[in-house]
């Protein structure tokens, strides 16, 4: 066992070049001017007092959370029921049914996220059907409906697979049980199954919550700059602007509010279980 | 188990000679000349636009010259600048005018030898001596281009585009049906335009006049945000009016015969981008020779009959006019109109300009 315990070495340099190092410089970046040296490094608060002063990039911060909030709950609306009846099937259909949940997923989230463009757009799939059938043209391109269907499609997967996963590894005798001590089954689903499965939807909520709140190419892309998100904001500094060290605060501030959250959620989970 | 071992390294084995031999292979084909020999090197490493280059001009040029070409593609010039900043190394580049300007003053540039160019005397004189390089001393043109309005004329009517200009974007009549880039310094340049001052103001009350302007823009006809989307969206008719560069116009007018180009009265941006060799090149002899290679007929030829975009050789702008791209007005942008201006470097207005523009798109 000693032996093998050796072998962690490789990983924790791959962890401090590859993940430590670029957060460390992201610090560096946030709290520092522009134009420092190596050696005459230029330390200030600015950047943080600048990004919670303007009530626009607050503005932006709520409108990111709020979306990433409502795309979270509709991905555990749709998540959930969609998991306990997999759960429920035999083996074979329930393998099935995953395989082609997780199909999708093996093609690159920009190639899908592209097709929604021509399903969506005035003159694409739905509105021809639509027109067909006689009905009005409806508006969904480069709106806020297409931006969180974006990402429900995207990030649904994430949630079905974690719930699944702790729905299927449940002691089924406990739901036997359950039953036959008198419970109907509105009872036992909620004493015993949801309860049980919690975990998943927890880890579930992370997986969707976060690649949401930071997403920035699915506003893109749906939204036509309608829908300006915090991902969006960093990408702007970086890339247009050119002030890395504001929108290494920006990437900070997420961070830190991305830390937070799943802290809380932990907390909720152990809550949960005790 | 043991066996299953064997099995596995004598793949990778197989696996890796293969690709060992590819790579002999690779080395020897034709192999006339030693580019190492002429060149000092054997490898060219460039970073263009992305779809702005004909079919087979990478690949001939490599045969030619018994070279490798690596071809990676960037989507914006901001892009580019930040991946050099960030220490990537390349031997050409093709941005535009002022961010060739903006790479000059921060001398991230090589001048060029224009005698190993001697292609570029086939230039047209729209393109020569460029107040950001008088001299070339830096950069040779590749395409050029205007900005301008693109509409479908079964939409939109040809008299309010023409008598409104820019304007014709807040005009609440084509609410919905309006595209503009996703770029502060495309939307701050129509707005300044519009309102009849320079492009490459530093005004303040100008700018913030523009910024009132764009507001205004977005409150009567909501316009979509987008960039490539304009020229796909353009020409199968999902939207009716847009602002677009006069290359990106020639390809819809290519395609979809409804559409019409327009450069307004107020003035516009004449635009050019050029290619350039950057200081930390090592191979500097080669990077010319693709320099001249590009001003070739038949290569220049090639490059803009298939992207659109309006070459810089004159000859082969004369021969697409009458040719490919006949009766496309967009193949041809304005010339020596006085309200046209081409874009300069302004570091100090970059940060207001995209606060700014940050502000248009953040509001509701």
């Amino acid at each position: 066992m000693k032996l093998f315990s050796r072998l962690v070495h490789p990983y924790v340099v791959w962890i401090s070049i590859f993940v430590l190092a670029p957060m460390l410089l992201i610090v560096l970046y946030a709290t520092t001017t522009s134009g420092n040296g190596t050696l005459t490094l230029q330390f200030t608060a600015d950047n943080f007092i600048r990004f919670f002063s303007d009530e626009l990039f607050i503005n932006v911060l709520i409108n990111s959370l709020e979306i990433a909030v409502i795309t979270t709950l509709i991905c555990i609306a749709i998540g959930y029921p969609a998991a306990y009846f997999i759960s429920k099937m035999n083996a074979k259909q329930g393998a099935i049914l995953i395989l082609l949940i997780t199909l999708p997923m093996l093609i690159n989230m920009l190639v899908r996220t592209n097709a929604w463009i021509g399903i969506l757009s005035d003159n694409g799939v739905i509105n021809n059907v639509l027109g067909f059938f006689g009905f009005e043209e409806v508006k969904m391109m480069y709106t806020r409906f297409a931006v969180i269907l974006g990402m429900v499609y995207n990030f649904v997967p994430f949630m079905i697979l974690q719930i699944h996963a702790s729905l299927s590894k449940m002691d089924k005798s406990l739901v036997e049980a359950s039953n036959d001590l008198g419970a109907n089954r509105m009872q036992t689903f909620l004493k015993i199954t949801l309860p049980l499965s919690m975990p998943g939807v927890i880890s579930g909520i992370t997986l969707v919550f976060l690649p949401a709140v930071s997403s920035f190419f699915i506003p893109k892309l749906l939204g036509g700059g309608s829908e300006l998100l915090i991902g969006n904001l960093i990408e702007t500094y970086f890339i247009t602007t050119g002030d890395w060290n504001f929108g290494s605060a920006i990437s900070l501030i997420m961070a830190i509010i991305i830390m937070f959250s799943m802290y809380l959620t932990k907390k909720v989970d152990k809550g949960g279980r005790d | 188990m043991k066996n299953k071992v064997i099995v596995a390294i004598s793949l990778c084995l197989c696996v890796g000679l293969v690709f060992a031999g590819m790579k002999i292979f690779d080395k020897g084909t034709s192999g006339e000349v030693d580019p190492m020999e002429v060149y000092g090197c054997d490898t060219l490493n460039v970073y263009n636009w992305g779809e702005y280059v004909g079919e087979n001009t990478i690949e001939d040029f490599e045969k030619e010259y018994n070279v490798k070409v690596n071809y990676t593609l960037f989507g914006s010039n901001e892009e580019m600048y930040t991946k050099l900043l960030g220490g990537d190394k390349y031997d050409i580049l093709i941005p535009s005018d002022y961010m060739i300007e903006r790479l000059m003053n921060e001398d991230m540039l090589a001048p060029l030898d224009l005698s190993l160019i001697p292609n570029i005397d086939g230039l047209h004189p729209s393109v020569v001596g460029l107040d950001y390089d008088p001299e070339n001393t830096y950069s040779v043109p590749y395409f050029w281009g205007s900005v301008g309005i693109v509409y479908d004329t079964t939409v939109v009517s040809q008299e309010d585009v023409e008598s409104q200009g820019f304007n014709v974007f807040k005009n609440p009549k084509y609410a919905g049906e309006v595209y503009l880039y996703d770029s502060e310094r495309d939307s701050f340049m129509m707005a300044l335009k519009a309102l009849g001052y320079s492009m490459n103001t530093s005004d303040l009350d100008e700018i913030n006049e523009a910024y009132e302007w764009l507001l205004e823009v977005k409150e009567a006809t909501d316009p979509v945000f987008a960039q490539d989307e304009i020229i796909d969206g353009m020409s199968t008719g999902a939207k009716a009016l847009g602002i677009i560069y006069s290359g990106d116009a020639a390809y819809i007018q290519s395609v979809n015969e409804n559409i019409a180009y327009f450069e307004p009265k107020e003035g516009t941006n004449i635009w050019s981008d050029g290619m350039v060799i950057p200081k930390n090149s090592t191979c500097g002899l080669l990077a010319h020779e693709f320099i001249n290679y590009n001003l070739e007929y038949d290569v220049a030829y090639n490059n803009s009959d298939m992207v659109g975009y309006t070459a810089s050789l004159e000859e082969a702008k004369t021969a697409l006019e009458n040719g490919t791209y006949d009766g496309i007005s967009a193949y041809q942008p304005r010339e020596n109109y006085e309200d046209d201006e081409v874009f300069r470097d302004n570091p100090d207005m970059k940060t207001v300009f995209s606060e700014l523009w940050i502000k248009v798109k953040a509001a509701s």
